[in-house]
């Protein structure tokens, strides 16, 4: 048997040579942060950056129910971030961008599951897959499989943009104005690793939607949420976006607002890159809890958010990719495996119908339908995601969708070949019916593995889908439409707000004891791209949600006028009504009468709230400056040993990049429009920093900008081991003399003394939040 | 010299339950096995995946092992899930199957489950939870066989089968059958020399 190689080695070349730097450059990082020659905030952002986040418990503390217990890592101390224990597993979270799926991409995540996870793949409600309970040593390789697929976790947390969302029937849906995946697409790869989008203060999520009216795209929360439109000029029909801005969910939900009625498709990507400037360079930075886009803009108000983004647009450097993706919008279509056809009329499997009309949605293309793949909680095993990736080749031309009910899509399915998809699903366990419906429950990870989860969402959510399903309710035409959406704490991951019925995560002290409750939240909207949010009645015991809910909802099937929506049957049967549900369910007998409601869902432990902590998905607010230098240390550290290993060419060029990349990062702060051509970047260094005197020692003067001049224009030729040795040690006291120049500099060049640069905004700091971010994928 | 790879799982089956047993019924059971340390190993966390069918059920999370209530294949059994850890390869199989058949013994005699859990000594499914280093292959079989025969004359006192299963997708597995075996857990254990010794750093 064969051992030797290693999954680089046995990948090779099918990992873009652009992403496999970026995760050699992480496995060194990992080494080195091992070593403890990286500080661990710096770690911590940049492992979420690679979507490698912390899990529940990996501060080493666990309660049992009794006690706080520690767990006894065998790397003692180390960590990998802020109170954040090197060998804790943690969850991988990987991007799928706007939802798209190969089989073969689905084949390899369901091997990724099995080696390194607990062969679960979890959808989550911004179409993304999650792993849990990862090593953070295993994350290299496999972030290297994934990347042999075509897929890279890179920015999937931390202070970056987020994954693309999308309406997963983008494509075929009859609904919509075009669309919209090439656009979604285009802005995921445009947006990803961009110089504009690196120096954020939080998350940025961007969302698309091929119509207004129809849930799917849910661009009203998101930060920028493009809804596709068309307009007719000039006897022409043009593409274009309805754009929205500054909405999102959490602890402080805000409607988007109208950006711009008609953004031509030529402007979406430098719109979103001129506000993705306005949002680094103003965005609050010290205070994480007001740091999301949606907080700029109220403060800022829509018009004033407009004129600073139509300047900086204006300022933008030309840059073809802008529109270079609009001469091929077809480049990502999808090719059907079968030809369309018509459901036979005969012969039909018993459940075949009931399953038909939840989870079948006909396409825009006659004979072809979409059948949606019900995932319990979002979870499906490695065994099942294999399985279904057949299923999806032999059916529909390798074309599946993620969608943020943490369900799949299988699209392009011939209408003909329904009943055997039906019977192929249901041998996997995954031809249930009920997609979309009151059972069909969306939730978050919730204190199962988040860290900031206060009660538990899942094992909420699994029991009352039991409940609902056994009352009958599930079945009663009325109710049966209504969306249930739990999450485990006010960040609302499980996007509890636009629900018919949210249920959000709180404690309280009852009897002297913690007991898990949920905020019962009711009338949001999930139609018109989440239109509207729901308010909150009160906290309702977890044990007693069931109860409630079912008392509600079979009200709601009972009294229901015509075609009333959920929201109008609140408002009707007025919210005292509902609140006098809630207060008699609060009523719970004492700790020692029945100490089940002092336990949460699925967890026998004494309930408490000490296993919380502290969250991530904010990640740590580092300077840009400081994490291209560190990199550009990081370059010569990897110099250096490639002079052990005898590569000395290898090693001048890591070494004359190392310099480039300090010079850029401190240039850019000069020059945002700063290209990466080498030329370039020492020209403008020079301009900015060497004629300016800015760069120049206290001690030595002009003498380490030099050493990046005579390099570049010796186009790093260095031939002798002597020669070689020098350059690097050169290029180590360049990137030192930059790192001390930055210090020097501080705030005028968004330094180390506070954040970035205070140039149109100039609010004071407010004292720094506890870091409750959310979690939000 | 052995060809044991360092990330293995091993699988053993639940005889039919003398009553209906619930997923869930494991979720406190687990709780309980990290409070006290019943295991002797780094036990940190109870997932509960019994909403998804033939699915991984309830697992116990620990560093460097899991064990999983495990109900793939559409059978309910015990696996143990070695992921991490430095033992030297010789001694690799030997102590996943000590460590598989101590839980398991542990779960029979479960007051909990009162009894109505037990495992069949008859059957083993070994897996290399591993592409790179066993990849599911003739020659990884050709590689590991000589080990899992010696480990099978160990442990079974009748005669035993080895016989591959699965596809080249899946995990390289080995099914060990021994359809006369009949000893209690605990017996197979002691051929083995006993429990495993204690894991914790």
């Amino acid at each position: 048997m064969t051992l030797a190689k290693t999954w680089k080695e046995k990948l090779g070349s099918s990992v873009p040579e652009a992403w496999s730097r970026e995760i050699d450059v992480f496995e060194t990082q990992i080494e080195l942060r091992k070593k403890g020659k990286i500080e661990e905030k710096l770690f911590a952002e940049t492992r979420l950056r690679r979507g490698a986040y912390g899990q529940r418990y990996d501060n080493g503390q666990r309660h049992d129910g009794a006690t706080t217990q520690t767990l006894v890592f065998p790397s003692g101390e180390i960590t990998k971030g802020p109170t954040t224990l090197w060998d804790a597993p943690g969850m991988q979270r990987i991007k799928v961008p706007f939802g798209r799926l190969t089989a073969d991409q689905l084949d390899r995540l369901a091997d990724l599951a099995e080696e390194y996870s607990d062969r679960i793949l979890h959808v989550t409600t911004r179409q993304d897959i999650q792993l849990h309970f990862v090593h953070i040593e295993d994350t290299p390789d496999l972030m290297r499989r994934l990347s042999a697929v075509g897929i890279t976790t890179r920015e999937a947390c931390g202070n970056t943009v987020r994954n693309v969302t999308a309406c997963p029937m983008a494509g075929v849906c009859k609904t919509e104005a075009f669309d919209v995946t090439p656009y979604a697409n285009a802005i995921t790869f445009f947006l990803l690793g961009h110089d504009d989008t690196q120096n954020f203060g939080r998350k940025f999520k961007v969302a698309f939607s091929g119509c207004k009216d129809e849930p799917c795209g849910l661009a009203n929360f998101h930060d920028i949420g493009a809804i596709a439109r068309t307009r007719v000029v000039d006897g022409q029909t043009r593409r274009g976006f309805e754009l929205y801005v500054g909405g999102g969910l959490g602890s402080v939900p805000q409607n988007a607002q109208l950006f711009d009625e008609f953004l031509p498709e030529e402007e979406l990507l430098p719109i979103s890159q001129a506000m993705s400037r306005v949002f680094a360079r103003l965005g609050e930075k010290a205070n994480r809890a007001k740091a999301r886009l949606k907080f700029l803009v109220k403060k800022l108000g829509i018009e004033e958010f407009k004129r600073l983004v139509l300047e900086e647009r204006a300022a933008l450097r030309p840059d073809p990719r802008w529109t270079a993706f609009l001469a091929d919008l077809h480049a990502l279509d999808e090719k059907p495996a079968r030809p369309a056809g018509s459901l036979p009329a005969v012969g039909l499997a018993p459940g075949f119908q009931a399953w038909r009309a939840s989870n079948v949605v006909a396409q825009r293309q006659p004979g072809y339908v979409m059948a949606l793949v019900t995932l319990p909680l979002g979870d499906l095993t490695s065994d099942q995601a294999r399985a279904l990736a057949d299923v999806a080749r032999k059916y529909t031309g390798d074309a599946i969708r993620t969608t943020a009910d943490q369900n799949m899509l299988l699209r392009w399915v011939s209408e003909a070949d329904l009943p055997a998809l039906h019977a192929a699903l249901s041998a996997i366990d995954l031809g249930s019916a009920g997609a979309g419906t009151i059972t069909d429950i969306t939730a978050c990870p919730g204190t199962d593995t988040c860290k900031l989860g206060i009660s538990s969402s899942r094992a909420l959510a699994a029991e009352l889908g039991r409940q609902i399903e056994a009352s009958g309710l599930a079945s009663d035409a009325n109710a049966r439409g209504l969306h249930i959406k739990a999450s485990g704490c006010f960040n609302a991951c499980g996007q509890h707000h636009v629900a018919d019925i949210g249920l959000l995560g709180v404690s309280r002290n009852v009897n002297g004891h913690r007991v898990p409750h949920f905020q019962l939240v009711v009338g949001g909207q999930w139609t018109r791209n989440a239109g509207s949010y729901g308010l909150a009645i009160g906290a309702v015991p977890s044990k007693r949600v069931p109860d409630v809910v079912k008392r509600l909802t079979a009200r709601f099937a009972a009294e229901r006028q015509g075609e009333e929506t959920f929201a109008a049957f609140v408002s009707r049967i007025g919210k005292k009504t509902i609140r006098a549900m809630v207060e008699e369910a609060q009523i719970l007998p004492s700790y020692d009468q029945d100490r089940s409601f002092y336990s949460d869902w699925g967890d026998p432990r004494e309930y408490t709230i000490e296993d919380m902590g502290v969250g991530e998905c904010a990640g740590e607010v580092v300077p840009i400056v400081e994490m291209t230098l560190a990199g550009a240390e990081r370059e010569i550290f990897e110099a250096q040993v490639l002079i052990d290993e005898h590569k000395p060419q290898e090693a001048v060029r890591r070494a004359y990049s190392a310099m480039l990349e300090a010079a850029r990062a401190l240039t850019r702060e000069k020059n945002p429009n700063l290209g990466s051509d080498a030329g370039e970047i020492v020209s403008e260094f020079r301009k900015h920093f060497c004629d300016t005197q800015l760069f120049y020692d206290p001690f030595a003067g002009a003498k380490f900008a030099q050493y990046l001049f005579r390099v570049h224009e010796e186009h790093a030729a260095a031939t002798s081991p002597e020669a070689v040795h020098q350059l690097v040690e050169e290029a180590s006291l360049f990137v030192d003399a930059a790192h001390q120049c930055y210090a020097r500099l501080g705030a005028s060049l968004g330094g180390p003394t506070g954040a970035i640069a205070p140039s149109v905004l100039a609010p004071a700091a407010p004292a720094a939040a506890p870091a409750t971010t959310g979690s939000g994928n | 010299m052995s060809s044991i790879p360092s990330k293995l799982q091993l699988k053993i089956f639940a005889t039919s339950p003398a009553r209906p047993l619930a997923l869930e019924t494991f979720i406190p059971i687990f709780h309980q096995w990290i409070k006290d340390h019943v295991l002797q190993e780094l036990a940190i966390d109870v997932a509960n995946y019994a909403h998804v069918p033939k699915g991984p059920g309830v697992v116990l999370i620990g560093h460097n092992c899991d064990y999983f209530v495990d109900e793939s294949e559409g059978r309910l059994g015990l696996l143990h899930n070695r992921k991490r850890g430095s033992l030297p390869a010789e001694s690799r199989l030997e102590d996943l199957v000590r460590r598989t058949l101590h839980a398991a013994a542990l779960l029979e005699k479960e007051p909990a489950l009162g009894g109505a859990l037990a495992f069949s000594p008859k059957e083993l499914l070994f897996r290399i939870n591993d592409r790179l280093a066993g990849p599911a292959t003739d020659a990884t079989f050709a590689a590991v066989r000589p080990d899992l025969d010696a480990l099978g004359r160990r442990l079974f006192s009748g005669p035993f089968e080895l016989t591959r299963v699965g596809d080249a997708r899946s995990l390289f597995a080995v099914k060990l059958f021994s359809p006369g075996e009949t000893a209690p857990l605990a017996a197979l254990l002691a051929r083995l020399g006993g429990p495993p010794v204690p894991d914790l750093p």
